[in-house]
């Protein structure tokens, strides 16, 4: 039946030659290029109805309406970044212009410039850090005394009330930040800055207000007591760092310092921004190879060995700068291996025999467990949060409603549970007596009244009696749910520390069950607690790599690095039997299009044909103004394959035309407004003074085509787009497989990429959407592959 | 056939005597080395100097053990103390005829015992920080006059609760409050931290510590921080319902809103059909 109802379809079309698109013109039609192109008998099915996408791909119902909240639904408002250069003539003149020198000077400046990004980069995190430090010293020792106080005269809802106010007060002003003035600077910004360097523009990631929207909002965030870490949001300033440093101007300042012009474009932002992020990393953690790997796993889509050197370079001045900066704040000025650096204290190495290596597979496996239903329960509450808390003032109230639980939490915790330890055994820094006997502290207090950091350090280093195991278990149940209640609010606030701290809380309740179990033997706390810290957040975030070497780094102990590994590797694979990671399930949330970095597998007989966008907005070689700006106002493509003009000018015949280059929106916006045009089409062109800072100059941000002032007379005038186009963009015939195009698309990094026919003639145009619309997905050992759907609206 | 197993043995025989005057002269010349100083001119004075500082580690040690618990280690070994060091001091600096005792016995071999003893002995000391109990004049110990203050208030406060002792120890709480609180507030003016681990000396700490276990764990008299807190636990709970309250009414009063559209997609596929559905109909 399919091959018969496949020839009457094929006769029908080949018939219907007048108004039917075909792949290639219709004057050439054959049949037998047509069947490679399409499976009529497939085509039929879909007729009837489009529930299943070709080749058992899983599509969803063709609804009109989608509930937002969605993971299956890309958002079209995301546009890509340009990554391939235009090689059009100005680049020529420019490069014969300038000759080698300029490679030379141009290799200088980038190292200048990493110089710089690392230097800055641990600045503002010597300032982040410095910040949260003192405030929270003051704020703790004044509710300490009022403690102090309050507890002998029966009235402690007052140092109760004061707590509570403190941190709504302090949280409301970082999140009156976020909610109103930068949004984008919500939450850790990993995710985000994981998109950009995949490729994906996200508007105002990199810009300055949210860099400093960023940096106040960390501090309020952790100093109002919130279960939330610092470290995410210093990756992203770094990687804000990076993209102003390269670019040698401000457009929020509105000034431009004319110098690095010829970094302003997307492929070489990209690179500096790598760079930053790593730098971040580094500075957060004083991890430099942990940044490295970072920037290499998390992000960055296309790598060079270059690149990484530079990037090394990067994130060893950061963590010099802040080592230096920070021994001289503790008062050792100089003294760059003063222990105090390391970001979660000095960790002494733990000796592991063979036999305990099933302990550490079981860590990661309890890991991976939490953290699936920790992302799990994430993932609900941002569904919710999508859905309901998108009033900007709702979403300010529901931080300070946090902030203010998360003191409650903490102080119900200290009242009820009387775990008392005599003075002067544990390092701690604010003890409260509270109800406990003179000399003696509240433990639960002692882990309360310090930022969530130097808890993590407290878990880790403090001896085997410190906590007790009740309190430790409430302790875990509390600040699980109370850190996967505060990520994603409207505050600035990672999730590594809260995510440790817990791992830490129930690696050293694991261990004190372990000591219970076998008493003769001496347990060792430290390593129990960082082993279920790297479990807990590996199964939250399910990075391998550049997590075992950051924890490396930050307890400054290599040879733990065995016991990390078998974690987070079995951490990491019990998670993705449950869910994604938390970045990646938040970027699908937002409908972000990210290219994974494999194709999908089993999708060979997917071809260019079907995944391409149909009709293609063309321009002709030399083109009229008029149509330009039509063209640009009703459409909201950014690329414009430029094709031979056609033979005949025959509206009703749709035909394909040959390929002659790609044109950008932005470069036709400049054109416009700098008014590149003639009156005449025959004129010559050299008469125009134009160079590549003409299209530098308005970098990274284009005005819209309605910003331009363009009167009637001036539509009849004509553009010659042929100096101007990219006049070999990368194509690829209609036959080619999805593989093909993914592999292509992602290692080059392109935006745009025409798919021609056996004439070089455009029949289509395949972008990221059009590609990442084809996800992989995977739940409880099964795995499959779904067609996306599009919405503008979300 | 004997005569050659003596020719084979003979020379056997001799090694055997060869190897045990060799010997015989090692042990001598180790004799002479050690006995009569006749390969190395150590003199003897440092000799001396050393046998008196063993024994002042001897001393120190033992009156640091005895005094171990309850620590009174400083105050009672504070001369021994002050011996010990003085000696390895000289031992340090001593010199005769070019030679110093320091590059005698410091560092001259893997074990380095005289150092090694030396800076364990020493540790104990500086753990306890117990040079904080004294004021330093040109090297002489004499209790600083807060120590003498300290212990005058603990005995007063020990007095006081000896003296008032009484089974059911209600008493001795009343009583005793005004020279405990002093000898607590007292005690907290000592230390810039708020633990008091770096710099008040052990003594002290201990001595704190044990009055405090005895005045809030046997006589039970901290009963004071036992209230029933009811407003904060109201408090809390008001608190703690308003995040559901918040929930529930943005989840049930929010403002309904329109759903996002799909946006359609133009493919290949489409256009076709498009096509031959016009043609059929």
């Amino acid at each position: 039946m399919s091959t018969s109802s496949s020839q009457v379809i094929e006769e029908t079309i080949s018939v219907t030659t007048s108004d039917t698109a075909q792949l290639v013109s219709n004057e050439e039609a054959t049949s037998s290029n047509f069947t490679q192109l399409n499976k009529f008998s497939e085509l039929q099915e879909s007729m009837e109805d489009d529930l299943h996408g070709s080749h058992g791909i899983r599509r969803r119902q063709p609804v009109q309406k989608i509930e937002p909240g969605s993971l299956n639904i890309l958002s079209a408002k995301y546009e890509s970044l340009d990554y391939d250069t235009c090689e059009n003539h100005l680049l020529l003149d420019e490069e014969r212009k300038r000759g080698y020198p300029f490679v030379v000077w141009k290799d200088i400046a980038r190292w200048v410039i990493v110089l710089l990004i690392g230097v800055i980069t641990a600045l503002i995190a010597f300032i982040i850090d410095i910040c949260i430090e003192e405030f929270s010293k003051i704020k703790y020792e004044q509710l300490k005394k009022s403690v102090d106080k309050y507890v002998l005269l029966d009235k402690l809802y007052i140092p109760y009330l004061l707590w509570v106010l403190t941190n709504i007060c302090i949280v409301f002003i970082g999140s009156m930040l976020v909610a109103y003035i930068e949004p984008v600077a919500a939450g850790s910004g990993i995710p985000q800055v994981k998109c950009y360097l995949n490729g994906v523009k996200v508007p105002r990631v990199v810009r300055i207000k949210t860099l400093f929207v960023k940096a106040v909002g960390v501090i309020t965030a952790v100093v109002g007591g919130l279960a939330g870490g610092k470290e995410g949001p210093m990756i992203h300033s770094g990687a804000v760092v990076a993209a102003g440093i390269s670019q040698g101007k401000s457009t929020t300042f509105n000034k431009d310092f004319k110098i690095l012009q010829y970094f302003r474009e997307d492929h070489e932002k990209r690179d500096f921004v790598s760079g930053g992020a790593a730098a971040g990393v580094s500075a957060a953690f004083g991890a430099p190879i942990g940044g490295v790997l970072f920037s290499l796993e998390e992000g960055t889509s296309f790598w060079n060995q270059a690149l990484t050197w530079r990037t090394f370079f990067g994130t060893v001045v950061s963590t010099f700068t802040l080592n230096f900066a920070l021994s001289a704040y503790h008062g050792h000025p100089g003294e760059l291996s003063y222990p105090g650096l390391l970001n979660l204290g000095k960790m002494e190495p733990f000796p592991f025999q063979f036999y305990e290596l099933p302990v550490f597979m079981f860590f990661g496996f309890v890991g991976g467990c939490l953290g699936a239903l920790w992302n799990h329960i994430n993932y609900k509450l941002s569904v919710f949060r999508i859905r309901y808390v998108s009033a900007a003032w709702l979403r300010v109230v529901e931080a300070c409603l946090v902030a203010a639980v998360s003191a409650t939490c903490g102080f119900l915790m200290m009242f009820l549970l009387d775990d008392c330890r005599p003075l002067g055994e544990d390092p701690t820094k604010v003890p409260l007596q509270l109800f406990c006997a003179d000399g003696e502290y509240n433990t639960l207090a002692a882990i309360w009244f310090q930022t969530p950091e130097a808890s993590v350090r407290s878990f880790l280093h403090d001896p085997m009696g410190s906590y007790k195991p009740l309190s430790l278990m409430f302790f875990v149940i509390c600040y699980f749910l109370l850190s996967t209640w505060t990520f994603g609010l409207a505050v600035s606030s990672g999730l590594f520390i809260p995510n440790l701290l817990t791992g830490a809380a129930w690696g050293r309740l694991l261990a004190i069950f372990i000591q219970y179990m076998l008493p003769q033997n001496s347990i060792n706390p430290a390593k129990y607690a960082l082993v279920g810290a790297a479990a807990q957040l590996g199964g939250v975030v399910r990075m391998t790599i550049s997590l075992t070497v950051i924890i490396i780094e930050t307890t400054g102990q290599i040879s733990n690095a065995l016991p990390i590994i078998i974690t987070l590797v079995v951490a990491k694979w019990t998670g993705d039997f449950f869910n994604e990671g938390i970045y990646d399930i938040h970027i699908q949330l937002a409908g972000v299009p990210l290219l994974p970095w494999e194709p999908p597998p089993l999708a060979h007989n997917i071809y260019a044909s079907e995944v391409m966008s149909h009709p293609v907005f063309t321009l002709r070689t030399v083109e009229n103004v008029g149509h330009i700006v039509e063209i640009l106002r009703v459409v909201s493509y950014n690329g414009f394959p430029v094709v031979d003009p056609p033979l005949a000018d025959d509206a009703e015949v749709t035909t394909y035309k040959r390929l002659r280059g790609l044109i950008l929106r932005s470069q036709l916006i400049v054109l416009l407004q700098n008014k590149i045009y003639n009156e005449n089409a025959n004129t010559t062109w050299s008469n125009f003074n134009v160079d590549m800072n003409m299209f530098r100059r308005e970098y990274p941000r284009y005005p819209s085509i309605d910003e331009l002032e363009i009167s009637d007379w001036e539509k009849t005038y004509t553009i010659d787009l042929r100096p101007f186009m990219n006049p070999s963009p990368y194509t690829l015939p209609h036959r080619a497989s999805l593989p093909r195009l993914f592999r292509l698309f992602r290692a080059l990094g392109l935006r745009h990429l025409p798919i021609v026919n056996d004439h070089n003639e455009v029949v289509g145009m395949v972008t990221r959407k059009d590609i990442a619309r084809y996800r992989v997905w995977r739940h409880r050992g099964h795995m499959g592959m779904e067609e996306l759907l599009l919405s503008s609206e979300i | 056939m004997l005569k050659y197993m003596f020719i084979v043995l003979c020379p056997l025989s001799f090694l055997k005597a060869d190897y045990q005057i060799y010997s015989k002269l090692q042990s001598n010349l180790i004799l002479q080395y050690n006995g009569s100083n006749h390969f190395t001119h150590n003199p003897e004075k440092c000799y001396e100097i050393l046998q008196d500082f063993s024994e002042q580690a001897s001393n120190f040690t033992l009156c640091s053990i005895l005094n171990s618990k309850p620590i009174t280690l400083c105050e009672r070994c504070v001369e021994k103390y002050v011996t010990f060091r003085d000696k390895y001091e000289e031992l340090l600096n001593t010199t005769i005829n070019g030679t110093s005792c320091r590059s005698i016995f410091i560092s001259q071999d893997r074990l380095n015992a005289v150092q090694e003893y030396h800076d364990n002995i020493l540790s104990i000391w500086n753990k306890g920080n117990c040079n904080g109990c004294f004021d330093w004049i040109q090297g002489k110990p004499s209790l600083k006059n807060d120590t003498i203050r300290f212990y005058k208030m603990t005995n007063d406060t020990m007095d006081c609760i000896v003296k008032n002792m009484d089974p059911d120890n209600t008493e001795v709480c009343n009583r005793c409050i005004q020279s405990y609180m002093q000898l607590d507030n007292f005690y907290k003016t000592l230390s810039s931290d708020s633990i008091g681990v770096d710099s008040v000396c052990m003594d002290i700490v201990d001595s704190m510590n044990a009055t405090r276990y005895i005045w809030s764990k046997n006589l039970n008299c901290c009963k004071l921080r036992k209230k029933p807190e009811v407003v904060f636990l109201c408090c809390a709970g008001i608190i703690a319902i308003l995040p559901l309250i918040y929930y529930l009414t943005v989840r049930f009063c929010g403002p309904i809103r329109d759903l996002p559209n799909v946006l359609k997609q133009s493919r290949f596929k489409q256009t076709i059909l498009r096509s031959i559905n016009g043609r059929n109909d």
